[in-house]
């Protein structure tokens, strides 16, 4: 490189930052979690003795026999609801569609211990189903255990499998269709020979997302296990049990979950590399219009699957404005139970909002430059950094949680309160909701654009914002309050770094179910459910512009 | 208004080479257009003169300062791009006053060189438009007002007009022309099209794989190229193999004498289509003449010309454009008929897919 030309050009400075920001915040808690479970925690010399553990005390391989188990099964039921869903609503005329797509985008984003102890409220030892068929003399089996918690997770994970599947659907040409039909097959087999293959790649990735987060998810197992461990509740126990000395344990067991999810990415990714279809859009899928009882049998099922899936949801809000005395229910209507969360938890609800705000200030910038380096710097680096958008998705909460504790507790960072790790785990757990959808606006803008503002005399950085931000500036939107969403509901992590000041929503809820006070929990889940919605509602409204804003 | 000078320059990307030993020199006001195949490199020359590449050697100097170190964005040379990429997101006088900001020009000052640069490419009464309400012309329009704007000390082009369709781009081409002149900024044009580039320019600089083949001006391309790969690209020709006996040269097909060099190496025989005559049967040339004998292919008649194809021996075809002719669009593929050639039509070059011109 000639003289001064390319010496500390901005985006190498940028991307300089950006390395480090993800080595100290996401590589240093990982790598602290995989050195500690080499670690004996009272010799604190190396050893395997925690791995052995692991494999060989019934207590942790139940639990991970456990985990496997409901995640497989919820990840199948998932499957089960979600693919026929998508086949309906994208190849047959159906009432309601938007509202059915809407459904399942609320029940993707509500938190998944919502619908857990909302289960609770209707199948749990004293729920109102189980007490309605106990009156008439039918014996109900409890929610509680396996079985429940896999209920929950195909009712919460579902929405993962059908809208991908359904995007895939929309997206198969229907010529691959047609020439099936012209060449002998019956409607049945060439959905089974050619639809499904086609849109196979969606379906496993849908699965793969269900059972990475089954595998990962703290609440439901939390609050519905009753003794049913798995994993994640045995990590967050055996983390609270070894407080103040080294969580070896803990962290032994959040390797495990680890290497569970990166197996699972590993599959996908083969099926993923086998079959790339591409498909020109010559030919668009058609709808067709059922008549009589197939008609009927479809909407039922459609309808019936979002709306059984929005109950829990349903029965919180309904729940949150019964009277209360206490934790009692006294019968009939009131709103004690919001005016018991502004006496005793309202600073609950404004650290949420300023936790996860600053969280996604942190993301919205980030994002934007990341993407950036990613998308239009072609280097090793950028590569690298692009890698790293994915390990997020890969750490379960709790985990992610104790490298921070044992990372940031102690060291050059120890005096972080919990505020600010808090902040941060939200920050960097969340930062790849922003990136990828500022990545996919920027894609679409092409690079001429802003190397026309730099040869018309803007340095980079002017370049960038004059011209670049204004221009992804929707995925920008829909990527931090995506951001935003999931880290106003985010529990497990928050469960093991809050303290006295900095209590949040779901925690809140989350002590509130386990003290059997459901009013409480309803009512502060409907908050948070109520300011979901809106994010919601937001996305939307950013979506729909972005097709037509700038072309 | 700036002349360019450009000395040993040369890019590589990882081990391809992509510029190779590039000298140039354009005076100043001068149109000047690097045309070329895909991939012979001219994007790559543009794109490192307006500093979007780092060149490996080589020095690039403007009014004879090197500018090799400067950033792009303080090089002032106007870049008009090949998908316009004007500014989606504010109207076409932001668009254009966006330099002239960058520059902290006064508001007033702004507001008038906008009006006048919108004046000179007709788009006064679009001012106020956004860019998805105007045309793919009218974007270009957008583009070049924008760059001139400036009042760079180089005007680089790449490919402006390829996005446009046939009938605009022949209308713009002729108002780019007229602009640049009235201007006289020294303008570097990129094209892979040969007819844009004659029509265009002062000098065309042919390219071909990162080497520039010949520059000079539209006549002399066309009527003298340097070597055989100026000859096939720029107006395309007809290539005949010739057998040497001695130090004579003569048609393999048709068999006559029409070199006599002491040259050892293989020599091709060039003739372009336009001086290719077919006619019907075997006819004898005169002495000034060579025929060929060959049979009739393909004749496609699009209007104003005719082209015809045909095959001499061994299969080789032979392309001739000629006014149209019934008694030639008439005949049968497979007749038998005659390609004449004026030997004064005749150009010489050695055989390799870059041989430099003989005589």
């Amino acid at each position: 490189m000639t003289s001064a030309f390319r010496k500390p050009d901005f985006w190498t400075v940028v991307t300089g930052v950006i390395l480090v920001v993800l080595v100290v915040l996401l590589l240093f808690p990982i790598v602290r979690v995989l050195m500690l479970s080499f670690v004996d925690a009272d010799t604190l010399k190396w050893t395997l003795g925690n791995y052995v553990e692991v494999f060989t005390r019934n207590y942790y391989l139940s639990g991970l026999r456990n985990t496997l188990f409901v995640g497989i099964f919820g990840t199948l039921g998932a499957c089960l609801l979600g693919v026929p869903l998508a086949f309906f609503t994208a190849r047959f005329r159906l009432k309601g569609r938007a509202w059915i797509s809407t459904l399942a985008i609320l029940v993707l984003v509500a938190p998944p211990f919502i619908g857990a102890y909302a289960w609770i409220m209707m199948l749990g030892s004293n729920g109102f189903i189980t007490n309605f068929f106990e009156r008439i003399g039918i014996d109900v089996p409890t929610i509680y255990g396996a079985h429940g918690i896999i209920l929950v997770f195909t009712l919460k994970f579902f929405p993962f499998v059908f809208l991908m599947t359904q995007t895939a659907l929309m997206a198969v040409n229907k010529s691959f269709e047609d020439a099936a039909e012209n060449l002998g097959c019956t409607p049945w087999q060439r959905f089974v020979k050619i639809t499904l293959p086609l849109v196979f790649p969606a379906i496993s990735t849908g699965a793969i997302i269900c059972f990475v987060l089954s595998i990962a998810d703290f609440g439901t197992p939390a609050i519905l296990g009753r003794g049913f461990r798995t994993l994640s509740t045995i990590a967050f126990s055996a983390y609270r049990s070894e407080l103040g000395g080294l969580p070896t344990m803990a962290v032994t067991v959040s390797m495990i979950m680890i290497v569970i999810s990166m197996l699972a990415l590993l599959v996908q990714r083969r099926i993923l590399a086998k079959r790339r279809y591409a498909s020109s859009l010559t030919n668009l899928p058609v709808k067709t219009q059922l008549t009589g009882w197939r008609n009927a049998a479809v909407h039922g099922f459609c309808h019936g699957v979002v709306l059984i899936a929005m109950l829990p949801t349903l029965v919180v809000v309904y729940t949150s404005f019964l009277k209360t005395n206490g934790p009692v229910f006294v019968g009939g209507y009131g709103l004690e139970s919001y005016d018991r969360i502004l006496r005793t938890a309202p600073e609950a609800i404004t650290n949420s909002f300023i936790f996860a705000g600053a969280a996604v200030v942190l993301i919205m910038a980030f994002s934007a430059l990341i993407s950036y380096v990613i998308v239009r710097r072609e280097t090793a680096i950028s590569g690298v950094i692009d890698f790293l958008m994915m390990v997020p998705y890969l750490i379960p909460g709790v985990v992610m949680a104790i490298g921070f504790v044992t990372t940031f507790r102690s060291g050059f960072m120890s005096g972080m309160g919990a505020a600010w790790l808090l902040i941060l785990l939200y920050f960097i757990r969340r930062l790849p909701y922003g990136v990828r959808s500022t990545a996919s606006s920027l894609r679409q803008i092409k690079p001429s654009i802003e190397e026309a503002a730099i040869n018309l005399g803007a340095p980079p950085l002017s370049a960038f914002l004059k011209i670049t931000v204004p221009l992804i500036l929707p995925g920008l939107i829909v990527g931090s309050l995506m951001g935003f969403i999931t880290a106003i509901n985010e529990l497990s992590g928050t469960l093991i770094l809050y303290d006295a000041g900095t209590i949040t929503m779901p925690v809140s809820i989350y002590l509130a179910v386990l003290d059997g006070e459901f009013g409480l929990a309803a009512a502060l889940s409907t908050v948070l459910l109520l300011c979901t919605g809106i994010c919601v509602y937001l996305v939307f409204r950013f979506t729909e512009n972005r097709d037509n804003a700038f072309i | 208004m700036a002349s360019v000078e450009i000395t040993g320059l040369r890019k590589l990307y990882g081990d391809v080479v992509a510029l190779s030993d590039i000298n140039i020199s354009i005076p100043s006001g001068s149109f000047f257009t690097l045309l070329g195949p895909s991939g012979c490199g001219k994007t790559t020359l543009l794109r490192t003169i307006a500093g979007f590449h780092a060149q490996n050697a080589g020095q690039i100097l403007v009014d004879g300062k090197p500018i090799e170190g400067l950033p792009a964005h303080r090089r002032d040379v106007g870049m008009v791009f090949q998908d316009y990429a004007v500014f989606p997101h504010i109207n076409v006088r932001d668009n254009v006053a966006f330099g002239l900001k960058q520059r902290k020009v006064s508001a007033s000052e702004i507001t008038k060189r906008v009006d006048d640069v919108l004046d000179v490419v007709q788009l006064a009464a679009f001012a106020d438009r956004m860019p998805h309400e105007l045309s793919g012309g009218q974007q270009q329009r957008v583009g070049l007002a924008r760059a001139i704007v400036i009042r760079p000390k180089v005007l680089l082009m790449d490919e402006p007009l390829s996005n446009l369709d046939a009938r605009l781009r022949v209308d713009l081409r002729a108002e780019l022309r007229r602009i640049q002149r009235d201007l006289g900024i020294t303008t570097v044009y990129v094209t892979h099209d040969q007819e844009e580039a004659l029509a265009m320019s002062d000098t065309v600089c042919v390219m071909h794989q990162g080497v520039i083949q010949q520059a000079a001006s539209p006549l002399d391309t066309y009527l003298r190229p340097l070597n055989r790969f100026v000859a096939a690209f720029v107006g395309g020709n007809n290539f005949l193999s010739l057998a040497k006996t001695g130090t004579q040269f003569a048609l393999e097909s048709g068999g006559a004498i029409v070199l006599d060099t002491p040259l050892k190496a293989d020599i091709v025989c060039a003739v372009r289509p336009e001086t290719l005559h077919v006619s019907p049967g075997r006819v004898v040339p005169s002495d000034t003449e060579i025929a060929i004998p060959a049979t009739l292919l393909d004749v496609s008649f699009v209007g104003r010309e005719m082209e015809v194809v045909t095959t001499i021996d061994a299969g080789k075809k032979m392309k001739s454009l000629a006014r149209p002719d019934p008694a030639i669009i008439g005949l049968q593929a497979g007749s038998a008929v005659t390609l004449i050639a004026n030997l004064d039509d005749l150009s010489f070059f050695e055989a390799s897919e870059t041989g430099g011109r003989v005589g």
